[in-house]
């Protein structure tokens, strides 16, 4: 399929509902597709309906179709902060002409301990939230087994991949970051969240909606590869911790579809929840080898004005987390990219580019593959 | 004496973290894997916060047993990778086992007792077994004790040697019909499961026993017994604060002997204290398994999510626990007891198990209307 239009909310604090903030996700995604809702065939939402936000709001699907005036099927795919890129997948699968996909997630509702409460949900409820294995607490034990392991990677590089994304984040309008300037010296002293994670290596959360129209019509962005897996919720029930089968087996089945290699691949945005699951991505994606990642860190592979720039947007990093929203945020900034509409953050030459959304510490993977169509 | 368990596929090795009963891929039937020598491999110090787990900063440590099966495991002590973790049993009076239930409450309940030294039985031995089923409830509202935590009992006396027609499962109930409570909390099922017998306290002899000024009319088939377990539900108490071992207790008393005391709440805390002096000794073991929290049953109380056994072979040391581990505040009845030496009530003085105490420290909704919390 292809991608006809895409929007999204500034992330970071809204005062507007999660309704609203999808409503203005769609007519964005809407005008940049020229067409009008009259036009869509059917809707894919993605959100996670949050236990403790203030706003108590449940079957968010039908409320979508009260903002939309619409009796058109509406389904909502939850998949933790993989949502976006499930929701643009399942799109795929219905057999509809066009079809909107929107993630939204209103989180700056309740305190952080709340907001840790309720990403904690998502981890295994006997085995991992009893023992208080939180989401910064999943992933901070793979990095601190990954440190463990490849002797030569340190805290540093997980300090380098914030730094970029801090940067890049510096240049989009609607990076939660954007226009603040957070410097490697920050980064590297900023409080311990969960060992060895710092304060800089976690992703923020924030209020925002993304959406896009994906169209069989035939349009200058066309999706090439596209694929969704599912992996042990648990990091430690998997036989090698390290190694994130989801993001492994669905970027392999995105690339055979799309007939491209990783080496292809001129811009990424990567699931960087934390510096570390960014890390194990460019090794499990095939951009490098196991175990290799901190080489393409130090030579600056994946900055902006490196061989093939990651996370141009910002990442979840410093653009943003609005879980449900992120996968779809991250289309909307490849296809920014590729039809050359990234101003300062541009990547010359963008053809081809991946976007890779990843639910809980690796419980569900998506991976799309976008081209640029000339002429 | 920590485990890590994992259910495996007989036929084609498979393994999961649940207890399945047939595997999905071969049909091939299910054993249980119980890994014991167990090693740090990872771990983590975590610095925020959430309600479940309040105190910060704690270690989330990544174990490993001698199948390579692995699992987290919160601590407040500080490890090194490649220590070995363990706990240490303890048949101490002043030890309680808190356990963790990894969707198998037998395995959490057996750990418990195997924690406070194990308990020895014969076939010969008669066994009282006293639940909370006071009020009528479906086990999910937490108001009595748990099915599954009386079934884990019960298979543990059995595995060990006792005769399930040895076995008596006592209980009464003061303000409704004791067969609806029983058939309510499913009790009823397991009673006809096992084969053991089942008694309602109010039908039975009752006995006079003295402990200083207090005049208590006691079952008189609590005697009989070799061994006793006390199984309470963890549950919040608008009167008390909280049901435990204590009020547990209360049943083996008949109604009319309960009402004189309930009468008067300083008389009730100088009686509920000294009760236990005028029984055999008794194993308490309390179900945390849902529990219940807010005003309790009486007044609109919700079922707490708690995923804890605990055990103990003193109830003063139990309660005290149990208040600290919900952070309810003072239980005058417990200080009282302690008071008079019945038990351990200083926190540092007990020895906890299986769990630290501040590792699974957390805040409940409070029982607000404890009068004896508003006399504090």
């Amino acid at each position: 399929m292809y991608i006809k239009g895409v929007g999204m909310t500034k992330f970071g604090i809204s005062g507007k509902f999660s309704q609203m903030l999808a409503y203005e996700a769609t007519l964005e995604a809407l005008n940049d597709a020229d067409i009008n809702f009259k036009d869509i065939d059917a809707v894919v939402c993605s959100s996670l309906e949050w236990f403790f936000s203030i706003e108590k709001q449940r079957h968010f699907a039908a409320l979508l179709a009260s903002v939309f005036k619409t009796h058109k099927p509406i389904i909502r795919v939850p998949a933790a902060c993989a949502g976006g890129g499930a929701a643009l997948w399942v799109a795929q699968q219905l057999g509809y002409d066009n079809v909107l996909v929107v993630g939204v997630e209103k989180l700056m509702t309740c305190k952080s301990e709340s907001i840790t409460d309720e990403f904690m949900m998502a981890a295994e409820s006997k085995w991992e939230q009893v023992e208080g294995l939180n989401f910064p607490g999943q992933n901070a034990l793979v990095a601190q087994q990954y440190l463990e392991k490849y002797k030569k990677t340190t805290t540093e590089h997980l300090a380098l991949i914030s730094f970029k994304n801090h940067s890049n984040a510096l240049l989009n309008p609607k990076a939660r970051f954007y226009g603040r300037k957070v410097t490697l010296e920050e980064i590297k002293n900023s409080p311990i969240i969960c060992s060895p994670l710092r304060l800089y290596d976690c992703s923020i959360s924030v209020d925002g909606a993304a959406a896009c129209v994906v169209t069989n019509e035939k349009t200058d962005i066309k999706i090439i590869g596209s694929d969704l897996c599912a992996e042990y919720l648990p990091t430690w029930e998997r036989e090698d911790s390290l190694r994130w089968e989801g993001t492994i087996i669905s970027s392999k089945n995105a690339f055979n579809q799309a007939g491209v290699e990783p080496s292809d691949i001129d811009v990424a945005e990567i699931h960087d929840a934390f510096t570390i699951v960014e890390l194990i991505a460019y090794e499990d994606l095939g951009f490098c080898k196991k175990g290799e990642a901190y080489k393409k860190i130090e030579e600056g592979y994946f900055n902006l004005d490196g061989k093939m720039p990651v996370n141009t947007s910002g990442g979840l990093k410093a653009k943003g987390h609005p879980v449900s929203a992120t996968g779809l945020a991250q289309i909307y900034e490849i296809v920014k990219q590729l039809r050359g509409e990234a101003k300062d953050r541009q990547v010359s030459k963008a053809k081809i580019g991946l976007a890779h959304n990843i639910g809980g510490a690796g419980g569900t993977v998506t991976c799309h593959i976008l081209k640029k169509i000339c002429g | 004496m920590a485990k890590i368990i994992r259910w495996i596929c007989e036929k084609c090795n498979k393994k999961w973290i649940y207890p399945i009963s047939r595997c999905l891929y071969c049909n091939g039937e299910i054993k249980k894997q119980i890994g014991m020598k167990i090693k740090v491999i990872g771990f983590t110090r975590i610095h925020i916060p959430c309600p479940p787990h309040p105190i910060v900063p704690y270690n989330v440590l990544l174990l490993e047993d001698e199948y390579g099966n692995r699992m987290p495991k919160k601590t407040i002590k500080d490890y090194n990778i490649g220590d070995t973790y363990e706990d240490i049993p303890s048949k101490e009076e002043n030890a309680i086992a808190i356990t963790k239930i990894k969707y198998d409450v037998y395995e959490a309940v057996k750990e418990a007792l195997e924690l406070i030294g194990d308990i020895e039985v014969d076939r010969t031995n008669k066994i009282l077994i006293k639940p909370n089923l006071s009020i009528p409830g479906y086990p999910y509202l937490g108001i009595g004790t748990h099915p599954e935590v009386m079934r884990g009992l019960l298979r543990y006396l059995i595995e060990r040697g006792a005769n399930p027609k040895n076995i008596t499962i006592a209980e009464q109930s003061f303000f409704f019909p004791f067969d609806k409570a029983i058939a309510k909390s499913r009790i009823n099922q397991i009673v006809k499961e096992f084969g053991v017998n089942l008694v309602d306290l109010s039908k039975t002899e009752f006995i006079e026993k003295k402990e200083r000024e207090f005049v208590f009319r006691v079952s008189k088939i609590v005697y009989d017994f070799d061994l006793i377990f006390n199984v309470p539900v963890i549950k919040t108490d608008m009167l008390l604060g909280i049901d435990g071992a204590f009020e547990n207790l209360t049943r083996f008393l008949s109604k009319e002997n309960f009402n004189e005391f309930v009468r008067d709440i300083k008389k009730a805390i100088g009686a509920l204290a000294v009760l236990p002096n005028i029984l055999p000794r008794f194993i308490t073991i309390g179900d945390g398994t849902i529990g219940m929290q807010g005003n309790g049953p009486a007044e609109h109380g919700e079922p707490g999510f708690y995923n804890m056994i605990f055990a103990a072979r003193n109830p003063v040391v139990h309660d005290k626990i149990v208040q600290e581990v919900l952070c309810l505040r003072r239980l005058p009845y417990v200080e009282l007891a302690g008071k008079l030496g019945i038990g351990e009530y200083e926190v540092s003085k007990i020895k906890v198990i299986g769990n630290e105490l501040d590792a699974v420290r957390r805040d409940i909704k409070q029982p607000i209307g404890s009068k004896l919390i508003k006399k504090d």
